[in-house]
C-alpha cells in the first residue's frame, strides 16, 4: 500500500505531556509526527498565566504561558518532528495503521511507536438547570478569558475549590470579574493552600460544605441557588441562598480522554483518585499493547509538572528502544526522570495520587522517610478557612521577636507540604532552606535574610513577604506581591488588608519593584501604622477603574 | 465584553472581521473562533435542544461538549468552539423553535 506512510513515532496531543515526549524523543534522533486537534500548539498550558509550582529543573516558578512558549519554540526549531496542527486522530487500528484526518484529507501512517497524549475533559456536574447558557467549565472561562481575551461574565460563582477551581477564581479577578464566592461540597478545600489564601486576601468567601441546587435564570444564568452541607453530604434544612451571578463555573474535576486507548482495545480499569478509568502501564509509561504509550492526564490526573515528566519517559523509552547506540545514556536520562516524578509525588498532597498507582500496581514512595508523608503542623482551619491559624503563623515568625528589630526580614506565609521550592532557588543569601525534599515547607534563617525583597516576586504561591517592623517610629514596612491592574503609583494612599480579606488600615506606597526581573509580579512596600505589622497582608488602589 | 487590559497577558488582536449571526452582522477579530466573537457580542445562546428546545451555550470551549454546535455556512452541526470565523460567514442557531422564540 503506497499511500501508507511509515513513522518512528507518533505523538498525538500537543499539550505539555505531548511536546516533551516529542522533544525527548527527538533528542535522540527520533524522527515524530506530532499531531494537534487544536490549529495551534500547547494544549491546557496556554491559558495557564500562573506560575507553576514543582522544581526549578522542571520550569517551577514559570508562568504556563511562558513554559508554553520555550517548549513550542524547541519543537519548532527540530527538524526531526513533523508538527500536523488541525488534525484528528481518527482511528488505531490493530494493523497498527493510524489514520489522521488533516484539513480534510485523510492520511495514513504506520508509526514504530505511539504515545497517546490526548489529555483529560472536564466532569460535569448534576443540578437544576444545569444546561443554562453561563454554565461553563472552568476551562471554557480561562480559554475565552486568557486566549481570546473575552470576558466571561461580569460576575462569577465558582463549583470546586481544587486547584484549577482556585486559580481560575484568581485570575477572574485578575481580569475584572468578580467572584461571588467559591463553594466546596466536602468539608476542606481541594487545592494548595497557598492559592486559597490568595484569594482569601482578595476578600473572596470560600464557602466549605456548600453546594449548588440550582441555576436561577430563563435564557441565560441570573443567580444560582446553593446550600450548606452536613457531615453526610446531605442538604441542610433552611440553609438555601441564592447568589447574584450572571455565570457558574464548574470545576470539579477531570476525567482523562480515553476513546482512542478503547479503539485499540488497551486494557483500563477504574481508579477515582486518577479521574476514572485509566489505562493499565507500567512505570515506562507503556499499556498493555506493546509499542503504546500514554503521558499525561490521559494516564491520570495529576499536575502539568508530572505531565512533562511523563512525556519525557515515554518519549525516551521509544527513543532506547528504536536508536541503536546511547542506550545507556538513555536509560540514565529515563531514571533520573522517575526519580524526580517519585519526588513529586512523595509529600502528602501526592498521596491520592500514590494511593491511585499502587491500584494499578505502581507503587511510589515506598522508600521515603515517614516525615515527608505526614503534614507538618495541623492545618485543619487552614484548610477549612484559607486563613492559617494563629499557632500556624506562630510557627513561622521568628522565635525571638527581638528579630524583627533588626531590619527587614522575609516571612513564609507556606504551612502545606507540596512541591514547590522557587522560594529556596531565589534567595540569593541561601537564607530559605527546605531540608532535601522539595515537599518540606520553607523556612527563613532571619539571621542570613537581608530582606532584599527578591522572594516576594518569585514564589509562585505570593506566601513571601517581607517586614520591615521599625520603618519609622509610628510605622511599618510592608513589602507584598501584587499582580492585578491599575498598578499603585509611589506616595499613593491604598487600602490595606489582613489575612481574612478585611480592611483593616489605610497605606502608603513607598517602593516598587516592578521591572522585567519581578516577571509581572509586582513587590510592592506599603507604609502602615506599626500595630498592623503583623496583619497587613494584602492592598487595594481605591480607583480599580483602569486608568 | 472584551478584556482591553490585563497584568499578565497581552492580547495581540488580528484584523477586524465581520460575519452573520441569524442575519445581524458581528464585528470580531481575525484568529478568534466563532464562540468567543459571539459572546464577546453579549450573544450567549448558540443553539437550542432539540427535544425540549432549551437554550445552549458554550460549555467546554475545546470541541469535547457539543453545546455548541450552530450551522456554518449551511453545514450542520459545527462546533463553533473550534471553528474560527471567517469573513462574510452565515452563522445560525440550530433547532430554533419560532413559535417559542420569536423569528429570526
Ligand atoms: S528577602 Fe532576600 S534575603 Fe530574605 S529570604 Fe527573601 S530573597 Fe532571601
Ligand atoms: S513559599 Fe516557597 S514553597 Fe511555598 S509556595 Fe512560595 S515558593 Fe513555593
Ligand atoms: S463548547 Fe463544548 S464543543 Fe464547543
Amino acid at each position: 500500500m503506497d499511500n501508507i506512510e511509515n513513522v518512528e513515532l507518533i505523538v498525538v496531543g500537543g499539550g505539555p505531556a505531548g511536546l516533551s515526549a516529542a522533544l525527548a524523543a527527538s533528542d535522540y534522533g527520533i524522527k515524530v509526527v506530532l499531531a494537534e486537534e487544536r490549529e495551534f500548539l500547547g494544549g491546557q498550558l496556554i491559558k495557564q498565566t500562573h506560575r507553576f509550582f514543582g522544581s526549578e529543573k522542571e520550569y517551577a516558578g514559570t508562568r504556563g504561558i511562558d513554559i508554553l512558549k520555550r517548549l513550542i519554540e524547541d519543537v519548532k526549531n527540530r527538524e526531526d518532528i513533523k508538527i500536523l496542527a488541525s488534525s484528528r486522530v481518527l482511528g488505531i487500528y490493530e494493523d497498527n495503521v493510524v489514520t489522521i484526518l488533516n484539513n480534510n484529507k485523510m492520511k495514513k501512517y504506520i508509526p514504530q511507536a505511539i504515545i497517546l497524549a490526548t489529555g483529560a475533559s472536564e466532569k460535569f456536574l448534576a443540578f437544576e438547570n444545569n444546561d443554562l447558557p453561563g454554565v461553563f467549565g472552568a476551562g471554557a472561562v480561562q480559554t475565552l478569558m486568557n486566549v481570546y481575551g473575552v470576558l466571561p461574565a461580569k460576575k462569577i460563582l465558582m463549583v470546586g475549590s481544587g486547584n484549577i477551581g482556585l486559580i481560575v477564581s484568581y485570575q477572574l479577578l485578575q481580569a475584572g470579574v468578580s467572584v461571588a464566592a467559591v463553594i466546596e461540597a466536602a468539608p476542606k478545600i481541594g487545592g494548595y493552600s497557598v492559592h486559597a489564601s490568595k484569594l482569601k486576601r482578595l476578600g473572596i468567601p470560600i464557602l466549605t460544605s456548600h453546594t449548588i441546587k440550582k441555576a436561577v435564570g430563563n435564557k441565560k444564568v441570573e443567580g444560582a441557588i446553593i446550600c450548606e452541607l452536613d457531615n453526610n453530604w446531605q442538604e441542610i434544612k433552611d440553609t438555601e441562598e441564592f447568589i447574584e451571578c450572571d455565570a457558574i463555573c464548574l470545576s470539579v474535576g477531570l476525567t482523562p480522554l480515553i476513546d482512542l486507548l478503547k479503539q485499540r482495545k488497551v486494557k483500563t480499569v477504574y481508579v477515582s483518585e486518577l479521574g476514572g478509568y485509566i489505562p493499565l502501564r507500567d512505570e515506562n509509561m507503556e499499556t498493555s499493547i506493546m509499542n503504546l504509550f500514554v503521558a499525561g492526564d490521559v494516564s491520570g490526573i495529576e499536575e502539568a509538572t508530572a505531565a512533562m515528566i511523563e512525556g519525557q519517559i515515554s518519549g525516551l523509552t521509544v527513543a532506547k528502544r528504536i536508536n541503536k547506540n546511547q542506550k545507556e545514556e538513555i536509560q540514565r536520562k529515563i531514571e533520573e526522570a522517575k526519580k524526580e516524578l517519585v519526588l513529586l509525588r512523595s509529600g502528602p498532597v501526592g498521596e491520592k495520587i500514590r494511593k491511585g498507582l499502587s491500584k494499578i500496581g505502581l507503587n511510589h514512595g515506598e522508600n521515603y522517610d515517614e516525615s515527608i508523608l505526614k503534614e507538618e503542623f495541623d492545618i485543619s482551619y487552614l484548610m477549612k478557612t484559607g486563613v492559617p491559624s494563629k499557632e500556624n503563623l506562630e510557627s513561622k515568625f521568628p522565635k525571638d521577636k527581638k528579630i524583627f528589630d533588626k531590619g527587614p526580614i522575609a516571612i513564609s506565609e507556606c504551612f502545606q507540604k507540596f512541591p514547590c521550592d522557587p522560594c529556596v532557588k531565589s534567595c540569593p543569601f541561601n537564607a530559605i532552606s527546605e531540608n532535601g525534599n522539595i515537599n518540606n515547607i520553607p523556612y527563613v534563617d532571619f539571621e542570613k535574610c537581608t530582606g532584599c525583597r527578591i522572594c516576594v516576586s518569585k514564589c509562585p504561591g505570593l506566601a513571601m513577604f517581607v517586614v520591615h517592623k521599625n520603618y519609622t517610629e509610628t510605622s511599618s514596612l510592608i513589602t507584598m506581591p501584587y499582580e492585578f491592574l491599575p498598578r499603585p503609583k509611589k506616595g499613593e494612599l491604598v487600602n490595606v488588608y489582613d489575612r481574612d480579606g478585611k480592611i483593616i488600615c489605610e497605606g502608603k506606597v513607598i517602593k516598587i519593584l516592578d521591572s522585567s526581573f519581578q516577571d509581572k509580579t509586582a513587590a510592592v512596600s506599603v507604609e502602615v501604622p506599626k500595630e498592623h505589622f503583623l496583619e497587613a497582608r494584602n492592598f487595594k488602589v481605591r480607583y480599580l477603574k483602569h486608568e | 465584553m472584551r478584556i482591553e487590559q490585563h497584568p499578565i497577558l497581552e492580547f495581540k488582536r488580528g484584523k477586524v472581521v465581520t460575519f452573520f449571526y441569524n442575519g445581524k452582522e458581528i464585528t470580531a477579530y481575525e484568529g478568534e473562533t466563532i464562540a468567543a466573537a459571539l459572546y464577546a457580542s453579549g450573544i450567549y445562546t448558540f443553539s437550542y435542544s432539540k427535544k425540549l428546545n432549551r437554550p445552549r451555550g458554550i460549555f467546554c470551549a475545546i470541541g469535547h461538549c457539543s453545546s455548541c454546535l450552530m450551522e456554518v455556512d449551511g453545514v450542520a452541526n459545527v462546533r463553533t468552539c473550534v471553528t474560527l470565523v471567517k469573513e462574510g460567514m452565515k452563522v445560525k442557531s440550530q433547532n430554533m423553535d419560532v413559535t417559542k422564540h420569536g423569528q429570526y
